[in-house]
């Protein structure tokens, strides 16, 4: 699969606060691509460096084979925007907003316009100052989903919608995938990264400090274990990779990383197991193995990667 | 409502029977809090402008002649008579001061208790700050009077300010208070009509433009009563006459404060009345829908985003243009009652027509400062799209920085000229419908002469803009700077180099034989540079992020 966005070395500064540090980024064509960080982590800069809203201080930074700076026209039109907090004109009603990006964008299609104005019961005669947050996050959606762009570049467009809403916006961008679109989603909201993205990258102090398609992340973070013994686990603490365990009577709790995993399972058998629970590890997890730790150091060092 | 605040009272355990204005001193902090970094520089602009006039009154004139002779040239042109009051008194330090400050310091107060009360009401409600603060356990009005209260504590200490300032620089105390007296009841006043406006616009920049507007009209009728003949009686019909009426310096009378008082308290039970007649986020002037679809493209977005802007000045030009014109009528009265025009006509060192054009000037300055007003805020209209996240959105769409722009550089460049030759025009037309002979060709003209000056105005905005956004704010001060420069410089015998410094200053008056039209290409270059400089620094610096 070619490339939509390819990113290496990125770094950008904003006078002595540095919001990017050699940022490597690779976005595949037709792939839903979870951008995943807190606020602050360098999301939104990143994405505005892709868009040629802001210039990259150093690295190469390609998008659908052209350079974010020079070829803003060209590439424009071939990509579609929701910021992460969209602001409206005061006057304008939403749907002269849409129709406005639309006519920027040199049309858009009108089908899909009326079929996103239905699904996300939004009303375009309302002026932008009446809005509430969720609504105006919808008009930019429904500009962006019914332009013909090749690439989605999508900050936190669900902030602000309801559950409702949110369930809704993934069905659509499921359907925008059927298209052979492609999709950059930055988000914080896990649950959404996680049954949208077929990879992630998670972004920490203006680097992307894992990526990878959610099993492959999965396969070198650890599985939590918990198991109801006949007798001792004594066997256990020899094992490589197997960490945090609690012996409660009968009951054992551990966490071992794949490479212990089959030796454990062994351990496990030859102690007359009559209970298991293996849970792979979630997002969450995985997340909070970059971020969980942010006060503690040393468990930061223990779990490298 | 009533019925919600009783019942959230008791869960408080504050207070069980609250009044529509429980809370209100506790808001009052708070608005006192917020508002601390911004009322002080109108404080001190307000209160220290006459003081510096005070003092620098000793070093311009060395015999109580020449300040006699210049009030006597000043008695000649009665622009200066529509713009800043007569000067009865320039032979004492306070009379001088009086006059050269009396309406600033009214206008600028004024605007001070305007922007005030709108910020804590109805600007508040529109940011949602309101509501938070209206859970909390507050009575009805108690938002409204802790806004129109501290609009009123700030005129006291305007008062108090100027007063003491002035005697400080050793003023005597009547003259000093009544000055401070009339800027602090001017204050008063217009607090009370922002809290009415406030009612009735649905934004903080409607109720700001209503105010502003009755501010405008007040502004011009006081200065027709001043001007025309057996027109006094204007002076009483509004807040700006009465405050007039105190006469500092020369009568200090502070009856007229009365009347501001009055004004003040009754506009502000209008308001508390209007206010139990709408609802939280409405105004009485509703908002509509609008259209489902558009066809906007970036030329038509900001033709419709300066709309506003656009019609507002257009009246105003061709309004003040008119008065003016009206104004140009009273020439010929004023000229023989004058023995000092009646003897610079004898000796032949003016003819009437060269006085009239020199009063015609004066004013076309004024239409000129409105247009240099209108362009810069067209720049920095087109500044808050990027302020707000808007522009963002729309850069991210196939449109290149210089198409966005540039709609906005045309509306800058040909808005303020159109407004210009709409007054000018306007100006001379009224003034030859009430009989007067001013040729209107030489009119448009000489306004249309100020033009290259505004472009330099709007031209400095873009640069900031483009360059260094942080301080685009900057291009307000070099207009005040200019206006201030041109109309006072000469009469403050300014240096010539110190007053080439205003593109407005060296305009040069058409009526001569052999005008000189170097400093204005000067300007054109000058303002096409940074408008290129401003351009390629747009196109080629991030834009800023909120």
């Amino acid at each position: 699969m070619a490339a939509v966005v390819s990113i290496t070395g990125l770094t950008k500064s904003f006078g002595r606060s540095m919001a990017l540090d050699g940022l490597d980024l690779e976005v595949s064509e037709g792939e839903v691509h979870g951008f995943l960080g807190p606020n602050g982590a360098g999301k939104s800069t990143t994405l505005r460096i892709l868009l040629g809203l802001l210039r990259a201080d150093s690295g190469t930074v390609r998008v659908l084979d052209g350079d974010p700076w020079r070829d803003v026209v060209t590439l424009h039109r071939r990509i579609a925007y929701v910021p992460g907090d969209v602001s409206l004109w005061p006057g304008l009603s939403g749907g002269e907003a849409i129709d406005l990006l639309g006519r920027l964008r040199g049309g858009l299609d009108e089908r899909r316009r009326a079929e996103l104005l239905d699904t996300f019961e939004l009303d375009p005669t309302v002026r932008g100052h009446a809005y509430s947050k969720g609504n105006r996050q919808k008009v930019a959606i429904v500009a962006a989903l019914s332009s013909n762009a090749e690439l989605l570049i999508l900050d936190e467009p669900t902030s602000g919608l309801d559950p409702l809403m949110e369930a809704t916006f993934r069905q659509e961008i499921r359907r925008e995938l059927t298209l052979g679109r492609s999709v950059l989603l930055s988000s914080h909201i896990l649950a959404e990264v996680e049954s949208l993205a077929d990879r992630i990258s998670i972004i920490r102090r203006g680097k992307v400090v894992e990526t990878g398609s959610l099993e492959q992340m999965r396969s070198h973070a650890r599985t939590n274990v918990a198991a109801t013994l006949s007798d001792g686990a004594a066997g256990l603490t020899g094992i490589p990779g197997v960490e945090g365990l609690r012996i409660e009577g009968s009951r054992v709790h551990f966490s071992v990383d794949a490479g212990g995993l089959a030796a454990a399972m062994n351990v496990l058998s030859g102690h007359g197991v009559s209970a298991l629970t293996v849970t792979p590890p979630s997002l969450e997890d995985l997340f909070l193995q970059h971020y969980g730790e942010r006060g503690g150091q040393e468990q930061g060092q223990r779990r490298p990667q | 409502m009533n019925g919600a605040h009783a019942a959230r009272a008791p869960l408080s355990g504050i207070s069980v029977t609250g009044t529509p204005l429980t809370g209100t001193l506790a808001l009052l902090r708070h608005a006192v809090r917020l508002d601390r970094w911004k009322l002080l520089p109108w404080l001190l602009v307000i209160g220290i402008f006459p003081t510096v006039s005070y003092s620098v009154y000793g070093s311009l004139f060395s015999t109580p002649l020449e300040a006699k002779a210049l009030q006597l040239s000043l008695g000649t042109n009665p622009a200066f008579s529509l713009l800043f009051g007569p000067a009865t008194d320039l032979g004492t330090a306070a009379g001088f001061t009086a006059w050269r400050v009396q309406m600033f310091g009214m206008f600028f107060a004024a605007l001070m208790a305007v922007f005030t009360v709108t910020r804590h009401t109805r600007a508040a409600e529109e940011s949602g700050r309101a509501e938070l603060l209206d859970s909390g356990v507050v009575g009805r009005h108690a938002r409204l009077a802790s806004a129109v209260v501290l609009a009123w504590l700030a005129s006291a200490a305007v008062t108090v300010l100027v007063g003491v300032a002035l005697m400080v620089a050793g003023s005597a105390p009547a003259p000093a208070f009544a000055l401070g007296g009339a800027f602090g009841g001017m204050g008063l006043a217009f607090a009370g009509v922002a809290a009415v406006t406030a009612q009735l616009g649905s934004t903080g920049r409607t109720a700001n433009t209503l105010a502003a507007t009755v501010l405008g009209v007040g502004y011009l009728l006081r200065g027709l009563g001043d001007t025309l003949d057996d027109s006094r009686w204007l002076l009483w019909t509004n807040p700006m006459g009465w405050a007039e009426e105190i006469r500092p310096a020369s009568e200090n009378d502070l009856r007229p404060l009365l009347l501001l008082l009055a004004a003040a308290l009754a506009l502000t039970l209008l308001a508390a009345w209007l206010e139990s007649r709408r609802d939280f986020g409405a105004g009485l002037i509703a908002s509509r829908g609008g259209p489902a679809r558009g066809t906007l493209g970036t030329w038509r977005l900001t033709a419709r985003l300066n709309r506003g802007a656009f019609w507002t000045w257009g009246v105003v030009f061709v309004a003040l243009g008119s008065v003016y014109g009206l104004v140009a009528t009273t020439m010929s009265g004023i000229f023989n009652d004058n023995p000092f025009v009646k003897q610079m006509i004898a000796f032949r060192l003016a003819t009437e027509e060269q006085l009239l054009f020199a009063f015609v000037e004066v004013l076309l300055l004024v239409l000129a400062f409105i247009g240099g007003v209108f362009g810069i805020q067209v720049i920095l209209r087109f500044h808050t799209e990027e302020d707000e996240g808007r522009a963002e959105w729309m850069l991210s769409a196939p449109l290149a920085r210089l198409s966005y722009v540039m709609p906005t550089v045309v509306l800058a460049a040909l808005g303020p000229a159109v407004g210009m030759a709409a007054g000018s025009a306007a100006l001379a037309t009224s003034a030859r419908l009430a009989g007067s002979e001013l040729d209107t060709a030489q009119v448009v003209f000489q306004g249309l002469a100020e033009v290259p000056a505004l472009w330099l105005a709007a031209a400095v905005a873009l640069f900031l803009v483009g360059l260094a956004p942080r301080v685009r704010a900057g291009a307000w001060l070099l207009l005040v700077y200019w206006l201030l420069l041109t109309m006072f410089g000469p009469v403050l015998k300014a240096p010539d180099w110190l007053l080439s410094t205003s593109p407005f200053h060296v305009v040069p008056n058409v009526l001569e034989s052999n005008p000189d039209w170097l400093p204005v290409l000067w300007t054109t270059l000058l303002a096409a540079a940074l408008l290129l400089a401003g351009l390629a620094g747009y196109r080629r610096r991030d834009l800023m992020s909120r």
